[in-house]
């Protein structure tokens, strides 16, 4: 959902994908009808918005193994490539909730914040999931009780090993790092990439009262905004030292491909986008990443939401069950180097050594809700020129 | 144009009353689509901007943030005072009539000589020149975009040559030089259309009678070639700097992250900020410059029919 790195191809009309979505619904409710009521319904559709790494995750690894245990289950997926089309795939959702008929998915991995706020989704709690019981409270809370988080990923400094010999380590070697090498760091901008939001929401931390973080993680209240202008005002002043004097790439990629062709030394990465870069040569052998410290960048869960209206609720409780499972989680952490969101203990012993360096419990969330878009409209207005 | 010129030429012509009837008939399907897939949506978003969050505007409503709802009958302008009070709205107007303004110019004096030089050498460099003027027509502008920002970026050809020769070229990807030179890039071919064909339209006899009685090239390019052109230059004007001022993809792909042209500016509040309200008021604010544009081109209209009278 954040990492909707390409807005540009969102001038596209995606018509044929809505036409899809209801020829897919109305067969998926009349296949269940039949004997054993809605209840029994045995088709599923999941709304994918991520690459292609989320959907091969899904269709050689998740659905393959729900279906060892569920064979008569049949999962879709509907693939909505980076995202492009999530502003209609919601307003798809929040139209047919209203009307109390099928969006044309169950299962959405797009737009679960929104969707949750606007009362659209399935509540979930641990009585009905109980591997929710075990996840950390800013997690659960930024699924306003209905999101359920599913995995996780982290953003890394991803620097030049060329040039740069010993990479900072902390935040504050980090900003003086960037000083001192004019026009060598870029970070791209918040409402752009989520790689860029962890730098902005870092800094900001960096800055504010520890209470007051905790609090802008587990609700929203506008008016605790104030306590960001500090951090503003750092970002600003890195502004002179930032690539070609001020310049913010649009999106993860671009700011990869800054680093990957030379043109700078340093920059925020996801986690899980580096290491599928480096599989497909994209990003070269010569980049490494680490996580710095004190406070270290943020990152996040992705969330899965089950839309109200949906009939297949049975079917779906049981597939999020399965998900958070340590057999599933175990699929994600090795098919896409994704954090799990259960506990560590719970999972196989190679995997707690993976993860020794970087504990997903620790996993720093990013701030609450709307605070999201408040902070991509906020750094628009006080960091750039 | 042509339907105001037509009308223009046979204002006296009598018609039969189902005449009438049937070229209402003809001219229904155009009217009821732009009426209910262009005029309805419009009607809808300006009642959403004065804050009327009910009706065919509840799904919006539903999602948006920092909404303004009415207080009043008619609604409220807490949406339009939300966007006029910020510094960033008219920093980012003014660049966006800045940039309208160079690169119309420019490409209006490019696209000119073009057809100067087509209308009074003729040769094969001046036909080879015209045609190649149209080539941006034919690539989309993403592409186009992308190149110009490649090219112009601190590893761009420029650059990497003006380096091996001992000085530096500035670095123009990123910047307003860039949103410039890709709008002049984009706006070229239609403007060179236009002009060309107003310029080749003057009679060569008109120009041999300017020359016989003693003019200059150049005076009887500025006093008899361009005034008998001036319309469709008037009209690639206008139709020029309306795309412009609306662009997306030139200023999204190639320009800084601030100041930005409101095109951008306008999407990034629509999807980034999630402040749909704020993004209308700003989308009817491009509306209005550009329909203070568009009167030009009314104007130019209504000159081209009496003319033709």
């Amino acid at each position: 959902m954040k990492r909707r790195a390409f807005a540009a191809a969102a001038v596209a009309v995606p018509t044929s994908v809505m036409l899809s979505g209801c020829l897919k619904s109305s067969t998926s409710a009349s296949n269940g009808g039949g004997s054993s009521g809605k209840g029994a319904t045995k088709s599923l559709t999941v709304l994918l918005g991520d690459d292609t790494n989320i959907q091969d995750l899904w269709q050689n690894g998740l659905i393959p193994g729900f279906r060892k245990s569920n064979p008569d289950a049949d999962i879709k997926i509907d693939f909505d490539l980076h995202s492009e089309h999530s502003e209609q795939n919601l307003a798809k959702m929040s139209a047919a909730v209203k009307r109390n008929q099928s969006p044309g998915f169950d299962i959405t991995d797009e737009s679960v914040t929104q969707a949750a706020q606007a009362d659209l989704l399935v509540k979930q709690d641990a009585s009905k999931l109980p591997p929710l019981a075990d996840m950390p409270k800013t997690v659960i809370a930024q699924g306003y009780g209905a999101g359920v988080p599913y995995r996780a990923s982290s953003v890394l400094l991803a620097y030049n090993t060329k040039t740069v010999s010993s990479p900072p380590k902390t935040l504050a070697e980090l900003l003086a790092w960037i000083k001192a090498h004019p026009g060598k760091f870029t970070y791209c901008s918040p409402k752009s990439g989520g790689s860029g939001g962890a730098f902005a929401t870092t800094v900001l931390d960096a800055n504010m009262p520890k209470n007051i973080q905790e609090e802008m993680r587990v609700k929203y209240d506008a008016s605790l905004e104030k306590y960001w202008d500090p951090g503003f005002k750092v970002l600003r002043g890195l502004d002179p030292y930032v690539y070609q004097k001020g310049v913010y790439p649009n999106g993860n990629n671009q700011a990869l491909d800054l680093l990957a062709s030379g043109q700078i030394e340093m920059t925020p990465v996801w986690s899980d986008q580096f290491i599928t870069g480096q599989k497909n040569g994209q990003i070269p052998e010569s980049v490494k990443v680490h996580q710095i410290s004190d406070p270290s960048f943020t990152g996040g869960a992705n969330y899965l939401g089950l839309v109200k209206t949906s009939p297949a609720i049975d079917l779906a409780q049981k597939l999020f069950t399965y998900i958070l499972s340590p057999e599933a989680q175990t699929l994600i952490a090795t098919q896409i180097a994704g954090y799990p969101v259960i506990p560590l203990s719970k999972m196989p012993e190679s995997i707690q050594k993976k993860f020794a360096d970087a504990d997903p419990s620790d996993l720093r969330e990013n701030f609450f809700g709307d605070f999201g878009t408040d902070l991509n409209n906020l750094w628009d207005q006080k960091v750039p020129r | 144009m042509t339907a105001e010129a037509a009308t223009g030429t046979l204002p006296q012509v009598k018609r039969p009353h189902t005449g009438r009837v049937r070229g209402l008939l003809m001219a229904l399907p155009p009217i009821v689509f732009v009426v209910v897939f262009v005029g309805l949506p419009i009607v809808n978003a300006a009642l959403y901007s004065l804050g009327h969050l009910g009706g065919l505007n509840s799904t919006t409503a539903l999602i948006a943030t920092h909404q303004s709802r009415a207080t009043h009958w008619w609604g409220t302008l807490g949406a339009y005072r939300d966007v006029f009070s910020q510094d960033r709205f008219w920093r980012d107007l003014t660049v966006t009539v800045v940039i309208t303004l160079i690169s119309t110019g420019v490409t209006l004096v490019l696209a000119t000589s073009i057809a100067l030089f087509l209308r009074l050498s003729g040769s094969v460099i001046s036909k080879g020149l015209a045609a190649l003027s149209v080539v941006p027509q034919f690539i989309p502008v993403v592409i186009a975009s992308w190149a110009i920002l490649t090219f112009y970026s601190a590893t761009g050809l420029p650059r990497t040559i003006a380096a091996h020769l001992g000085f530096s070229f500035p670095i123009w990807g990123y910047t307003s030089v860039a949103v410039v030179i890709g709008s002049i890039w984009t706006s070229l071919p239609f403007a060179v259309l236009m002009i060309a064909s107003g310029v080749q339209g003057v009679p060569d006899a008109v120009i041999e009678a300017a020359r016989d009685s003693g003019a200059s090239l150049a005076r009887a390019v500025g006093t008899v070639v361009l005034p008998m052109a001036f319309v469709p230059i008037v009209i690639a004007a206008t139709f020029t700097a309306i795309g412009i001022i609306g662009s997306f993809t030139v200023p999204y792909l190639t320009g800084p992250n601030a100041p930005t042209m409101l095109g951008v500016s306008l999407t990034n509040f629509f999807q980034a900020y999630n402040q749909p309200q704020q993004s209308i008021v700003m989308a009817f604010v491009v509306f209005i410059v550009a329909a203070l544009i568009g009167a030009a081109y009314v104007w130019a209209n209504f000159r081209s029919s009496k003319d033709v009278s």
